[in-house]
């Protein structure tokens, strides 16, 4: 792995954890997701080592809740989801992952409790959910139709720039 | 015709998420779990393992199970409306390090939301369970 690459894992890592935190205050919304998108879309496979770094620092911050069980891969199956569809340039597209990625938060953090209480209680924690999926689902579909594209054609020519 | 064919995509992509969006409110806001006002009697049963069922009837005008057991300082927690999580029942506090945890459920059966969005009726009971393991 090349210094750049530590560097730019580290910083991006740094900047998931800083917008996560600062924006924890709103109910579901979050630039978390277009973060990940757009780390996989240009970072590909190294975009996990900045998911676990996040992931990790999150669990030292809140501490290591069930929530962070969810953490431990909800955030990578929206990488590997992105990176079915990494050549794709629309951004109505990834507005559209974001969105279902955001409405399907509540579906993807309730699989814990299917080992905790069963069906019934997965179910509950699901249902109880749906207004907060319900803004992510909105807030990530805005958030990523408007930003997805500026912030890809920054973070490209940082990656593409070469720092002597 | 290779744009309009890409609109139409997007836009019954986009069409699509929000409709199952709406569905899901739907079921959200329609599932059962009405709420009156006035008097109503319920019934709380504090359930803890190994130790006597303590059982408590409430006399109330609140809309939710909360604000009743708010009413009568049976309940302690964490976290805002929406996401309120009980961390205590009656002075007994859910234990983290042995993986305790509160669960409501009514007439056994188990409820889909936080004990700040179950709206209570007359007649209810409800029980508190002190649960061990995640």
């Amino acid at each position: 792995m090349r210094t750049k690459d530590i560097v730019i894992i580290g910083v991006m890592a740094a900047l998931l954890i800083v917008l996560q935190v600062g924006l924890s205050f709103l109910p579901n919304i979050e630039l978390v997701s277009l973060i990940v998108i757009l780390c996989t879309i240009i970072y590909g496979w190294k975009t996990l080592y900045i998911i676990y770094i996040f992931v990790i620092a999150e669990g030292l911050i809140f501490g290591f809740g069930l929530w962070w069980v969810n953490y431990l891969y909800v955030w990578t199956i929206l990488m590997l989801l992105t990176m079915l569809f990494r050549d794709k340039q629309s951004p109505f597209l990834w507005a559209i992952i974001s969105g279902a990625f955001g409405l399907s938060f509540g579906l993807l953090c309730s699989i814990p409790y299917l080992f905790i209480g069963g069906v019934p209680m997965a179910v509950s924690y699901f249902i109880s959910g749906i207004p907060f999926d319900a803004i992510h689902c909105v807030s990530n579909y805005i958030i990523t139709l408007v930003l997805i594209k500026p912030l890809y054609l920054f973070l490209d020519w940082l990656n593409r720039k070469e720092f002597v | 015709m290779k744009e309009t064919k890409y609109f139409l995509k997007v836009f019954l992509g986009t069409l699509g998420l929000f409709l199952i969006t709406v569905l899901l409110l739907y079921v959200f806001f329609n599932r059962d779990n009405k709420s009156s006002v006035g008097s109503k009697e319920i019934v709380i049963k504090v359930i803890v393992p190994d130790e006597e069922v303590q059982e408590f009837t409430l006399t109330t005008d609140a809309i939710t199970l909360r604000q009743a057991l708010d009413e009568e300082n049976l309940i302690r927690g964490t976290g805002d409306t929406g996401s309120f999580f009980i961390t205590e029942v009656n002075k007994h506090r859910a234990d983290d390090s042995k993986q305790e945890w509160w669960s409501i459920t009514k007439g056994g059966e188990y409820i889909e939301y936080g004990v700040d969005m179950i709206n209570i009726q007359d007649k209810d009971q409800y029980e508190l369970t002190l649960m061990e393991g995640y």
